[in-house]
């Protein structure tokens, strides 16, 4: 009866990690420096996305701010680290969870809206946290923070010298908000969720707390991007407002997972795939004057996307789609013949 | 007779100026099945919404099953044993028919394994076993309505407020429907319809509640209802009720 299912759930798990054992060993044939730092910002936008998928294509609260937890994740760790010397590790758990209880907080006003309204607000609110940090003078205001970098180091998570630690830390981190999605999936809160996309007031009829439902989405969603600002500020060593917060980051969480499949558990991770080396590459091949041609890349995928595939990529993946590609291609067959007649 | 699985009690509902319930009092004792009937805007979906949770009367309580639920909100009405179904259809559309079924039996189990087997279970009461794995929206109506039933009967309701699940099917289908709905409640769930169709619902009830212009015109055993003058007149008119 549930054999299929826990046959599915089972294979996912296995194919998540081979993956992932490939993907640690590709540094070790891949010795260019540029192209580690391309997987290293493939991993962790992967890693975003599929955070931001959890709130956004799970529970359907389609948030265009997340830049503000990236922020934040990377703003604490920075300050902690430069103003009280608390090791980053800490920072990045104190980031993740302040920002989980800051997405609560905004949530509690904001989940009363729906649909664009939403989207809207937390927009607006992104922008805000941008200019609260452009003028906040203790935190570096628009100079932004630079963290001191004195040679390799594990406890102080800082390795000037090589990428593969960050490539490490990335590949597990995109594992892990893999792991917590797949995880989440079979369990209340993923179909809690889910029903809230689909229908709210049905999921109410139902038994299900829609409010605390959105609430945990968005803490959880918060606290792994939170990390990932943490992380990314290790990875960069200086950090400013608009290199943490701004608006494109935002954006940059959402397409991948648009792209590969909103709301999938394979969806984000496919998308950053395809989406982070295209737009690394035409970028520096570009070069410094043709600056915004990464964007016209996003901007045509996104709409070739939505006119071919709203659903995403992960689509052409599945077997049922095949067969119903066959279904289909055996419903017209006929008509062509008649029409040939 | 024991106390009432559910009684409202003086229940009003004003919209603005517009007054869809007025001091309606009813009771729905368990075991029955209980129709509700009306004509068109006599304020039976209100009603019903009342009793589901999804907005506090003006005035009025509402007791289940001897506790006062009137400010409980709809999530916990379902946790102390209401279910219910919607006119207009509400799937959850991206959800495969096996998951829309496993969110309602989230209510009472959070083991995923046993929510999941109850869903099957409850999936093969209501005749829709071998659609479990495709998606809500390839179903085609009449099956949508009967997954509206199974997903309110997975939360294992003691009382079952179904609004017009027959209405718009077809013979055949409605004869299910009316199986159905008898299965459901000899497996004992208490069930409370709103219905349009006379002839399907009257054979079906063991009382009938006639609303109009939002009060409770009539109440009785389905036979003396359709014969009653008061109710001719609701429906068509002065003189059909005369010449009763």
């Amino acid at each position: 009866m549930d054999t299929a299912f826990a046959e599915r759930r089972r294979r996912d798990l296995i194919v998540a990690s081979v993956l992932a054992a490939i993907a640690a060993t590709v540094p070790l044939f891949v010795k260019d420096v540029y192209v580690q730092n391309i997987m290293v910002l493939t991993l962790m936008w992967g890693a975003l996305s599929q955070s931001w998928n959890i709130l956004s294509g799970y529970c359907g609260q389609i948030s265009l701010g997340h830049a503000l937890y990236f922020g934040i994740g990377a703003y604490t760790t920075a300050l902690l680290f430069t103003k009280f010397g608390v090791l980053p590790w800490f920072g990045m758990l104190g980031g993740g969870v302040i920002s989980a209880l800051i997405a609560m907080a905004l949530g509690y006003p904001c989940f009363r809206l729906r649909g664009h309204y939403f989207v809207i607000a937390t927009i607006v609110i992104a922008e805000i946290g941008l200019l609260l940090f452009h003028n906040w003078d203790w935190a570096g205001a628009a100079m932004g923070i630079e963290i001191p970098a004195r040679g390799d180091s594990w406890l102080k998570f800082q390795f000037p010298r090589s990428k593969l630690p960050y490539f490490y830390f990335a590949l597990v981190l995109a594992c892990v908000a893999w792991f917590v999605t797949w995880w989440l999936e079979d369990s209340k809160w993923g179909y809690w969720w889910r029903a809230v996309k689909d229908n709210p007031e049905a999921a109410e009829s139902l038994g299900v707390d829609v409010f605390n439902s959105k609430m945990g989405a968005a803490a959880v969603s918060a606290f792994l991007v939170a990390v990932g600002g943490s992380f990314y500020a290790q990875f960069v060593y200086f950090i400013d407002p608009e290199s943490v917060m701004g608006f494109q980051f935002s954006l940059l969480m959402a397409l991948p997972a648009v792209l590969g499949g909103i709301g999938t558990l394979w969806g984000p991770m496919l998308g950053a795939v395809i989406l982070i080396p295209i737009t690394e590459l035409t970028r520096s091949y570009v070069g410094g004057s043709g600056r915004g041609v990464d964007l016209i890349v996003y901007g045509g995928l996104i709409i070739a996307i939505s006119l071919v595939r709203p659903q995403g990529l992960i689509g052409l993946f599945s077997f049922k789609q095949l067969a119903r590609l066959k279904q289909l291609a055996r419903l017209f067959a006929p008509k062509r013949k008649e029409v040939a007649r | 007779m024991t106390t009432p699985l559910l009684e409202t009690r003086g229940v009003w509902q004003r919209f603005g100026g517009l007054v869809a319930n007025s001091d309606v009092s009813i009771s729905v004792g368990r075991g029955e099945i209980v129709g509700l009937i009306g004509p068109n805007g006599a304020g039976k979906s209100t009603l019903f919404n009342l009793i589901a949770g999804v907005l506090p009367p003006t005035q009025g309580t509402i007791i289940f099953d001897g506790e006062d639920v009137t400010a409980l909100p709809a999530a916990e009405r379902c946790q102390r044993g209401i279910g219910r179904t919607f006119q207009v259809v509400k799937s959850f559309e991206t959800m495969t028919v096996i998951d829309n079924v496993i969110v309602g039996a989230l209510v009472r189990t959070t083991v995923m394994r046993d929510a999941r087997r109850r869903a099957y279970e409850v999936l093969e009461f209501c005749g829709l076993g071998p659609r479990a794995d495709v998606l809500a929206s390839d179903l085609v109506p009449s099956e949508k309505r009967r997954l509206e039933v199974a997903r309110a009967l997975a939360t294992e309701p003691k009382l079952l407020l179904l609004d017009e699940v027959l209405t718009g099917l077809t013979p055949v289908e409605a004869k299910t429907g009316v199986e159905l709905v008898r299965k459901v409640r000899d497996s004992g769930v208490t069930v409370l319809m709103v219905e349009h169709v006379m002839e399907i619902v009257m054979p079906l009830v063991d009382r009938a509640i006639v609303l109009d212009l939002g009060k409770v015109l009539v109440e009785g055993k389905p036979a003396d209802v359709v014969r009653d003058p008061k109710v001719i007149t609701a429906y068509l008119g002065d003189r059909h009720a005369v010449g009763a």
